[in-house]
């Protein structure tokens, strides 16, 4: 099984892939893979807001800002990928600042993906809507949301299910079909 | 309490007077603070939330005006501001509207003026 869960920013996405991925996900370890740097005071701060939430819950952290396609992760009942918009700048802007073309990012990270979900029974990922506003924007933001744009929607082909979280509730966009690829 | 959300410019306020016609508006523009506490409805909720930028007014409206119809802008589905207060208004809305959303008997989303009840 896999799900893709979108929405905007606050909008509670987060909160609704943990709870489902503890109802849906069997009995023993989870994993949270977390892709966002902590590199800033604001990301040290949502971070730590996202391990309070957490805590408590059966989860265990592992931290990969890019590369997914060479993370290999231990068994586990249940994953949840946490959030493909910080891992799709990651690829993108790449490690040493240098911007890789859009299309070896797509596959890189689509590809990675895929090989996580090859590792469980469950994977829940966070994504993120962020083209519904003006475009007014540099090359190379408008070549990231491009990119964003096509990861999703590679993401949802993938996937049993998409839900799209409004404010905390769960609308689903896609249901319980057939994996494709 | 009902949430009515969709994005700028789809009609929702007119949807909201058409669902709620005894309602008795005020404008998240330029009311006053304390107006939300008393009033039926408020449109342009995003905006009050912009002007006062008030951690837990959704906490007060909840216990003070549980009737009241809130109209808001869906403003989340951008790339995320380079400024900083831009960044923390549009994540505090955020915030307030989820758990508004929780709260709210009924939350309606407006899509080039149809409403869709996602909740209740």
């Amino acid at each position: 099984m896999v799900h893709t869960v979108t929405g905007g920013s606050g909008s509670g996405k987060s909160a609704y892939a943990e709870e489902w991925l503890t109802q849906h996900g069997k009995d023993g370890h989870l994993l949270y893979i977390a892709t966002m740097k902590p590199f800033t005071e604001e990301a040290a701060e949502k971070i730590a807001r996202h391990q309070r939430m957490r805590a408590g819950k059966r989860f265990a952290a592992i931290e990969c800002y890019s590369g997914l396609k060479r993370l290999d992760v231990p068994e586990n009942a249940g994953i949840l990928l946490e959030c493909v918009s910080n891992l799709t700048a990651n690829e993108l802007y790449g490690e040493e600042g240098r911007m890789k073309d859009w299309r070896e990012a797509l596959e890189d990270i689509t590809g990675g993906i895929w090989h996580l979900a090859q590792q469980t029974e469950c994977l829940v990922i966070v994504t993120n809507e962020v083209n519904s506003d003006i475009n007014g924007y540099s090359e190379e933001t408008e070549c990231y949301r491009k990119l964003l744009g096509m990861v999703n929607q590679r993401l949802a082909k993938m996937s049993d299910r998409v839900t799209e979280v409004v404010y905390g509730i769960p609308v689903s966009v896609k249901k319980d079909e057939e994996i494709v690829e | 309490m009902v949430l009515i959300v969709g994005g700028a410019y789809q009609g929702k306020l007119d949807y909201a007077k058409n669902q709620f016609p005894d309602v008795e508006w005020i404008d998240g523009r330029d009311c006053e603070e304390e107006e939300i506490f008393s009033c039926g409805g408020i449109h342009h909720f995003h905006i009050y939330v912009k002007r006062y930028m008030k951690r837990n007014i959704e906490q007060q409206i909840i216990i003070r005006n549980p009737q009241i119809v809130i109209v808001s802008s869906e403003i989340g589905y951008g790339i995320v501001p380079v400024d900083r207060f831009e960044r923390e208004y549009r994540e505090l809305t955020g915030r307030i509207c989820t758990r508004l959303a929780g709260e709210a008997r009924q939350v309606h989303r407006v899509v080039c003026g149809i409403g869709t009840v996602i909740k209740g």
